[in-house]
């Protein structure tokens, strides 16, 4: 989007959108080619630096029109033709107009939609549609509140020292192309949701997401387990008291960390604070959906997910996946992330620094995590990041721990790798549950189920890996327990609660498994109630660093939920004779 | 002309354009364009209507299309460097569709060269404008990319002020005729003195029937324009010309 730049009688250079223009103001000198944002800015800065030259030189008056125009065409380097116009005096005033406060309906309702959003031109778009009101009338409203000092434009990619940043995602590497204004540039790192360049802009509302504190009724569906009760104070305690912006909950897989958060939100919301939850995935939004909508009924829940449309809703509980954390600034008070070590946010410095400035200043992040990165673990170190821990699953059972078999083979398909050994291991295994066999590469599941097919004619085997056509149906029927043995890549490491299951993970030193997806894909035995222990057995030529580290932090996890007093006694005692043995 | 034009033009240069070490068509033969490439898409030995830019046989003047008068009539002259197939036709969806319009760049040099080669010296150069919708969806117009490309290359000054006034059905799906029709007031040139007594290059990326460059054309003759050559990237083939589709 452009806008016209113009000087008024002080020589004061301001600028309006593209408006018709008899609705604009009086006494102004109006340059009659609009321009992007980035190039006004950037002429108000040379002025402002050339105005405090003068009065070292004692004040040379110039002449600020043709000040402009030298400026512009060093900006855009001659390619265009520019020209002033003297706006006429009008009855209604250009700031006059723009400082009245909207009052119809409209109005009201697109000022409760943009608190604390970071709005892109396009999603303005789709707004207007919504509103089922024209595009220059959501535009004409989002420029009265920056007029009003309640928001700001900003070019959406920005000169920053010699090169360029997005000011949606803070991507450094851009893209640079010839323009009608000079060199301009388009970020790729946010392109998920629509273009960003140099020549457009974003709009910042800077206003709190909630305008006065509403009634929460907070009304939990369940019962904390001690563990999680523990938990949720230290949560709450963080949330009230504590100094550190950032804090780390490190929680055993199926401990349930997700609503060890929710007595803080309650608490937060009560006083007036906005709370954000975010995940990287879509399935991880849908699953924390139908539990927030419980637990706070009648308080308005805003749902973003997917890529590209955006659904503008109000209130000040949002449930959002990283990426739609972009379309909001410094808005929350308090942001509870989840499942921060998934992709695409591990890893993403988009995502990340959208998720910073989300934030209000002075506000508070909490990352859920059952498996941290090494970076959140040194900061945890550094004493930058305050530690909770969430060490015990709600049945008081300690988490399975793996159990190494060395192969004389590799595990690679057609290198002997399906020994007896390891049919018999999977045997064993089977008595106790379905067996879940993880494989590090997708060329391996096909001759593995080949393989053990020979080995188990009356079971039923299959597989499946993230590029299989036929995956969720598969699922479906591996969530049924249809399945004796089902081999398959890391796509069932996280989320999906199997009753009974039982894990081998095979090459499990293969350069793919790190830690986190090692204690991931052992969190899946155990899960439920009915079926609270089970066996992991990692099988592998070698012994892994990683695999050492995923076995202490499962022992870790186990050690200090039995100090807690968080796991049965004697389930306890023998989780540790146990361990003996282990790795 | 100023001589800190070449100056700053160069510079500027350096920072779009890099040398094109492979074939910027084909990611295989030498760069910019390679000889199979400068075969396949852009055609040397072919001639180019003169009525819509139309790729024909070389020793004809107008396509058939044009020859009975269904062609623009407002353009001198319409030109396109190249056949929109193939790697060509890839390269300018992957500019439009993909947002890369840094990749004008790597065309620039060749495209540029071939585009005087062609046409007279004007006094300036118009990119057919487009609507802002479009422009808010795609984050930039690829024809005023071009315009402000061959700006920088050959130092042609870029004349502003035609608009787009409403977008219509997209011009994919119509016919010829309906393409005109659905044109008819689309553009328009708030101030003609601006244009009076100019020559120009109007420039887009793509021409298939000439009718958007021709809707341009007529605004521009009506703002009193003296000569308009236009300007693309790539444009159809004469249909006789391909046997496999007869
Ligand atoms: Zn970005
Ligand atoms: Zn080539
Ligand atoms: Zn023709």
């Amino acid at each position: 989007m452009l806008f016209f730049l113009t000087i008024n009688k002080n020589g004061i250079v301001s600028y309006f959108p593209h408006l018709e223009r008899d609705k604009q103001g009086s006494d102004v000198s109006l340059l009659t080619t609009p321009l992007p944002l980035a190039v006004i800015e950037e002429i108000q800065d040379q002025l402002h630096r050339r105005k405090l030259l003068d009065m070292w030189n004692f004040g040379k008056n110039k002449n600020t029109k043709l000040e402009i125009i030298r400026l512009l065409n060093d900006i855009c380097g001659d390619t265009l033709h520019f020209s002033w116009e003297q706006i006429q005096a009008n009855t209604l005033s250009h700031q006059g107009r723009f400082e009245e406060e909207v009052k119809d309906e409209i109005g009201v309702r697109f000022n409760q939609i943009v608190l604390g959003r970071q709005i892109s031109i396009r999603d303005f778009r789709g707004l207007a549609r919504e509103l089922k009101i024209l595009e220059e009338r959501v535009i004409e409203l989002a420029h009265r509140n920056v007029v009003q000092g309640k928001a700001q434009w900003v070019p959406s990619v920005k000169q920053h020292g010699r090169g360029w940043q997005c000011q949606r995602c803070g991507q450094e590497d851009v893209e640079e192309w010839p323009s009608l204004y000079g060199t301009a540039a388009t970020c790729r790192g946010c392109q998920s949701i629509g273009v960003s360049t140099s020549l457009d802009v974003l709009y910042r509302d800077q206003r709190l997401l909630i305008e006065s504190p509403r009634e929460v009724i907070f009304l939990p569906h369940w019962d904390l387990t001690e563990a999680q009760r523990l938990a949720s104070v230290q949560v709450l305690n963080y949330i009230q008291e504590a100094s550190e912006g950032r804090a780390l909950l490190w929680a055993a897989c199926g401990a349930g960390k997700t609503e060890v958060c929710f007595p803080s939100a309650a608490w937060a919301l009560k006083q007036g604070k906005s709370v954000l939850f975010a995940a990287p995935r879509q399935d991880v939004i849908y699953d924390i959906m139908p539990r927030l909508k419980r637990d706070f009924p009648k308080y308005p829940l805003q749902v973003l997910t997917g890529e590209s449309s955006v659904k503008f809703q109000s209130g000040g509980l949002v449930l959002a996946t990283t990426h739609q954390v972009l379309r909001f600034w410094r808005a929350f008070d308090i942001i509870f992330m989840d499942e921060m070590d998934a992709f695409p946010y591990q890893g993403s410095k988009a995502l990340d620094w959208g998720l910073e400035h989300a934030l209000r200043q002075g506000g508070k992040i909490l990352y859920l995590t059952a498996t941290p990165s090494p970076e959140g673990l040194k900061l945890v170190k550094q004493g930058k990041m305050r530690l909770i821990q969430l060490p015990a699953r709600h049945h008081r059972k300690p988490l399975p721990i793996p159990v190494w078999l060395k192969s004389a083979y590799s595990l690679e398909p057609n290198c002997n790798g399906c020994t007896e050994e390891v049919v018999l291991q999977i045997r064993t295994l089977r008595r106790e549950g379905p067996v879940l066999v993880f494989v590090p590469k997708i060329s391996w599941v096909g001759s593995w189920i080949k393989s053990l097919r020979q080995y188990f004619p009356d079971w039923k085997v299959d597989g499946s890996y993230s590029s299989d056509l036929g995956r969720a149906q598969k699922i479906k029927r591996l969530i049924r327990g249809e399945f004796d043995l089902f081999v398959s890549t890391t796509i069932l490491e996280r989320g999906v609660t199997l009753p009974g299951i039982q894990v081998v993970v095979l090459g499990a030193d293969h350069s793919i498994f790190d830690e986190r997806a090692l204690v991931q894909m052992a969190g899946r035995v155990g899960r439920t109630q009915e079926c609270p222990g089970g066996g992991v057995i990692y099988i592998s030529k070698q012994i892994s660093p990683a695999m050492k580290t995923a076995v202490r932090w499962i022992k870790d996890q186990n050690r200090r939920a039995m100090e807690l007093g968080l796991l049965d006694q004697q389930e306890g005692r023998r989780n540790l004779e146990r361990s003996q043995r282990s790795l | 002309m100023k001589d800190l034009r070449g100056v700053s033009s160069e510079f500027l240069r350096s920072l779009w354009y890099k040398n094109e070490p492979v074939c910027v068509l084909c990611s295989e033969g030498d760069g910019p364009i390679c000889p199979i490439c400068t075969e396949n898409y852009l055609h040397p030995e072919l001639g180019r209507c003169l009525g819509c830019g139309k790729l024909i046989p070389i020793d004809l003047l107008q396509c058939q299309d044009c020859e009975a008068g269904k062609g623009p009539k407002q353009l001198d002259k319409v030109v396109a460097w190249g056949h929109y197939y193939g790697g060509l036709k890839e390269f300018i969806q992957n500019v439009k569709f993909n947002a890369h319009p840094n990749y004008i760049g790597q065309i620039i040099k060749p495209f540029s060269e071939w585009a005087i080669s062609q046409l007279p010296a004007v006094d300036g150069v118009v990119a057919v404008p487009m609507h802002a919708t479009k422009l808010g969806e795609r984050g930039f117009n690829q024809a005023e990319v071009i315009a402000s490309a061959l700006h920088w290359e050959l130092g042609l000054p870029i004349l502003q002020g035609v608009k787009r006034i409403e977008t219509r059905v997209s011009q994919v799906l119509l016919s010829r005729k309906e393409r005109l029709q659905n044109l008819r007031g689309v553009f328009a040139v708030p101030n003609p003195e601006d244009y009076s007594g100019r020559s120009v290059w109007l420039v887009d990326d793509v021409t298939t029937t000439g009718a958007t460059l021709e809707a341009v054309a007529e605004v521009l003759r009506g703002s009193g324009v003296r000569t308009i050559y236009g300007l693309c990237l790539a444009a159809g083939r004469e249909k006789k010309l391909v046997p496999s589709s007869e």
